[in-house]
């Protein structure tokens, strides 16, 4: 019983400051039973928790991810305290659904919510962004590519899919060569440390730090001197705020991130190698080259599941949602969804069950379903694109994704994995992305 | 090869390299603490790991004081919720049923029902107190001679079964697994017998009661649980509609009907003038079973196991039997069987620092209150004479008195374990016959599980003792 009132903040009796949040004017909490008990017919025996945060699930999430979708489409995870959705129309049903479901952002796992500002929305930085993209990725990738095509093997999902975002985003920046590979490691050090992985935490925040400190003479010196690069469209960005500091720039980074990019190629080049035949039709033409980008996502989405929490309780799946209650809407397993694709665990370039255009993110369009792709930021809300913004975050990625790819393909002939070789999939922690790490190949200079 | 290169190298090279969220930890001494790390400043990591791990559920106090000093509001990320430590916390939020509720999101409604332990306000005191007034005052002490009677009975049961397992006799000792033999089933034929279920369902409860209990994890064990549950409320759904008709009595010693028993009672109470559900009285009934069965089993063993590897404390008491109300309470701060309660915050909600959004679950640990070395001195020790523990009668308002303050094993607050007169009741009780009838009992050593070093006995953890192996004299 809170009792003690000062400077509206309510005191609890040993100091224990409490806030009220002012919410949508409910009636504060349920006092009558909101749960109904699960009945035998309803019991989970088919899976444990410890399935699903098991290092063979870091490998194969799809086969745990299969039971519950197919059993158990809301599952209550006691272990981790969540609930996972899994079927397709489910999952998307929660992620259009902003009104009932809120994404928290990376800041907040950090502890650091309100430190700065995400500025990814800001019309601007989206347009310099893309510009600079459809500039650089071909030099950028010619040049990735040709540093190992002469030597007739590689292994791509590092020094190609793993290298290519990294150095497009320290061109993107404009940053002395000199300081991209300490960039670069502070930069993934910042991404991982949002885990639930103490080490990685402190080593994460640290870097965050390190990085606001790298970018506060190096935006001060772009604001002066603009040129043409992100830093300096940070720099210029009218705020009603006030003007964008260091630490927005860096939380902008850490918000937007570059793994769908990373992991979608790495993905893409994996099963194109696994897969021959489509190999084939894909590099035939470049449709089919997208098709098998789109097709890559929804087969072997590298961000497995997202977040969502429970604005207020909501009845759902048959079941009553707490607020605040903790939604894993796993991507992984409604993108193979049978209700929607048809033989969805086959890789299949030109599919016509799915979504062959861009959807701009949402779910459906042309009545067909697209493979969900997160870590894209939610879906336009807009009916139809809007003049200020010709391409969606989805469209660019895409187009540097397979532009990329087509400047390997045009860079080597002969492309093939290297005898022995048994690439696979994986995470490298829990919840991190579900990627091809190794992929070693050998080719012909063309 | 430039250092972006050799970054992306060194990440891959991670690959299967098994950072699942499952790791085995080595087993520390008792009170140490794995290393887990430290910041740049110092402050040692905690890893969420372990709270899965055999390390932590054998040796957990060293964590918590970790957590108690470093993150007096630790968010565990793995797990979704926040872990509240300190003993001044602890009571705080439990009084504060506004600021956090008891929604269930958690951990025992799936098998248990609807029970008052995930009630709030108004509805839980109305609920709660439809079967507390049962358990205290003039009530209880109309159950304690069916208490003594049960104790004896388990006793004396001993003699027949010496070509058990579980009893053996040799040159005059007798060696008893107490926990087969007597902590085990005892507070479950208590409880059977206040609410009045026929001596031929006790068998059937055993195993249900057992199977609920062991389905409260949600693991493959859940459907086993729900399936006893279910049996359990067929059978008090016939129970039910034949005391509705039919009333039935408790006796004392001498076969005098002392009153109804709780069922009989259940039966006739009215809420706003209805009848209670069948649901309704089989969760609650589930409930007594839950709270009264596998607490109190873990109170009496561990309080012998700690008594008897402290031998002038257990002279004490054998001397004066006004002291088991002592050894009681400090068994339960040391070692309580239950370690603590979910709560879910209403609103965001500050403390120390660290926001608490809406709707989070909030783990209270009772376990670490009662080692919080604010409030206790030298909590890991065992000391039934300590000076700071309140162990007068139960404070239904408060938790601090004359200087002193209460365990937390039986919560604070609104939700104070209704059952903990009962409990207490069949601890001290049990325990002093116990000690009339066993002459010079000590732990059997050799059939005991044993620490780390293979010699010492095993500390007694998050769990209660499973088995205890007594040796005494027979006459």
């Amino acid at each position: 019983m809170a009792t003690v009132v000062k400077d509206g903040l309510i005191a609890g009796r040993n100091g224990v400051v409490i806030t009220h949040r002012p919410n949508s004017g409910g009636t504060g909490y349920r006092t009558y039973e909101i749960h109904q008990r699960e009945r035998v017919g309803q019991s989970t025996e088919k899976i444990k928790p410890t399935d699903l945060i098991s290092e063979a699930y870091l490998r194969d999430p799809y086969t745990p991810l299969e039971i519950l979708r197919e059993n158990y489409p809301c599952y209550r995870n006691w272990l981790t305290n969540s609930y996972w959705i899994t079927r397709y129309n489910d999952v998307t049903s929660i992620l259009a659904d902003e009104a009932n479901f809120e994404t928290r952002p990376k800041t907040w796992h950090y502890g650091l919510e309100g430190f700065a500002r995400d500025l990814r929305g800001e019309l601007p930085l989206l347009e310099t962004h893309a510009r600079l993209l459809d500039d650089n990725v071909e030099r950028i990738a010619r040049r990735v590519v040709n540093e190992f095509a002469g030597r007739g093997e590689a292994d791509l999902a590092t020094e190609f899919a793993g290298r290519l975002p990294l150095e497009l985003l320290v061109k993107l920046l404009d940053l002395p060569e000199a300081d991209a590979g300490t960039f670069v490691e502070r930069y993934w050090r910042m991404q991982r440390g949002t885990s639930w992985e103490p080490m990685a935490q402190q080593a994460g925040i640290a870097a965050l730090h390190e990085l606001v400190a790298y970018f506060k003479p190096l935006l001060a010196a772009r604001r002066a001197h603009p040129g043409d690069d992100m830093i300096s469209a940070v720099a210029g960005l009218e705020l009603e705020a006030g003007p964008a500091t260091a630490a927005d720039l860096v939380v902008t980074l850490l918000e937007a991130d570059h793994q769908t990019l990373h992991g979608a190629l790495a993905n893409l080049w994996f099963l194109l190698l696994t897969n021959a035949d489509q190999f084939e039709a894909a590099r035939s033409d470049i449709r089919l080259l997208k098709l098998a980008y789109l097709e890559t996502l929804r087969h072997s989405a590298p961000i497995l599941c997202a977040q969502r929490f429970a604005r207020h309780e909501v009845e759902r799946f048959g079941k009553l949602l707490p607020e605040g209650a903790q939604l894993i809407c796993s991507a992984a397993a409604a993108n193979r969804d049978p209700r929607i694709f048809k033989d969805p665990q086959t890789f299949i370039v030109d599919r016509k069950d799915m979504c062959q255009r861009e959807s701009r993110g949402q779910y459906r369009a042309d009545g067909l379903a697209t493979g969900i792709a997160l870590g894209l930021g939610p879906p336009s809300k807009h009916p139809a694109i809007p003049e200020d913004r010709p391409r969606s975050l989805y469209a660019i990625t895409r187009d540097t994704a397979v532009t990329a790819s087509r400047v390997l393909l045009e860079s080597v002939s002969e492309i093939a994995l290297q005898s022995g070789a048994q690439p696979h999939l994986s995470s490298l922690r829990l919840g991190e992305m579900h990627a091809c790490w190794k992929l070693p190949v050998s080719f012909t200079k063309i | 090869m430039n250092s972006v290169a050799s970054i992306v190298d060194a990440l891959a090279e991670e690959q299967d390299g098994g950072l699942g969220a499952q790791k085995s930890f080595p087993l520390m001494p008792e009170g140490e603490a794995v290393d887990m790390g430290h910041a740049a400043d110092g402050t040692p990591l905690l890893d969420p790991r372990i709270f899965d791990a055999p390390e932590f559920f054998r040796n957990p106090y060293p964590y918590y004081r970790i957590m108690r000093d470093h993150y007096p509001v630790f968010h565990d990320k793995l797990h979704n919720c926040y872990w509240v430590t300190r003993y001044d916390d602890i009571t705080e939020c439990y009084f504060d049923d506004e600021g956090f509720n008891t929604i269930p999101k958690g951990s025992s409604s799936g098998v248990l029902g609807n029970t008052q332990l995930e009630l709030s306000g108004i509805e839980h005191r109305r609920r709660r107190n439809l079967y507390g007034q049962h358990l205290v005052g003039e009530s209880l002490k109309l159950r304690i001679p069916a208490i003594e009677r049960l104790a004896e009975e388990k006793i004396d049961s001993w003699d027949d079964a010496t070509d058990s397992e579980w009893v053996s006799d040799s040159n005059g000792v007798r060696t008893v697994e107490l926990g087969r033999m007597f902590a085990n089933e005892f507070p479950i034929r208590v409880v059977c017998e206040v609410l009045g279920f026929p001596k031929e369902a006790q068998a059937d409860f055993y195993y249900w009661y057992n199977s609920m209990m062991s389905g409260l994890g949600g693991s493959e064990t859940h459907k086993q649980g729900l399936e006893a549950r279910q049996h359990l409320e067929d059978y008090v759904e016939g129970l039910v509609e034949e005391r509705r008709v039919t009333p039935t009595f408790l006796y004392d010693n001498d076969g005098n009907p002392l009153g109804k028993d709780i069922i009989t009672k259940l039966c006739e109470t009215r809420v706003d003038g209805d009848y209670l559900s069948t649901e309704e009285i089989t969760s609650n009934i589930a409930l007594v079973v839950g709270g009264g069965g596998e607490t109190t089993r873990g109170a009496i063993l561990n309080m012998w196991y700690l008594l008897l590897r402290h031998p002038d404390q257990f002279a004490a008491v054998s001397a004066d039997e006004s002291l088991w109300n002592k050894a009681f309470h400090e068994t339960l701060r040391h070692s309580t069987p239950i370690g603590g309660q979910p709560r879910h915050t209403t609103f965001d909600i500050e403390m120390h620092g660290v926001t608490i959004p809406a709707g989070s679950l909030v783990n209270m640990v009772d376990f670490s209150a009662n080692h919080d070395e604010r409030i206790f001195a030298d909590p890991e020790t065992y000391n039934i004479f300590r000076e700071d523990l309140y162990a007068g009668k139960l404070l239904r308002s408060g938790y601090r008195k004359d200087g002193k303050c209460s365990h937390m094993a039986f919560g604070v607050g609104p939700h104070l374990c209704p059952g903990a007169w009962i409990s207490h009741q069949e601890a001290v009780v049990g325990s002093r016959i116990l000690r009339r009838r066993l002459n010079n009992p000590r732990i059997n050593v050799d059939k005991m599980p044993k620490d780390i070093d293979g010699k010492s006995l095993a500390p007694t953890g998050l769990v209660s003792v499973r088995e205890l192996w007594l040796d005494y004299d027979l006459q």
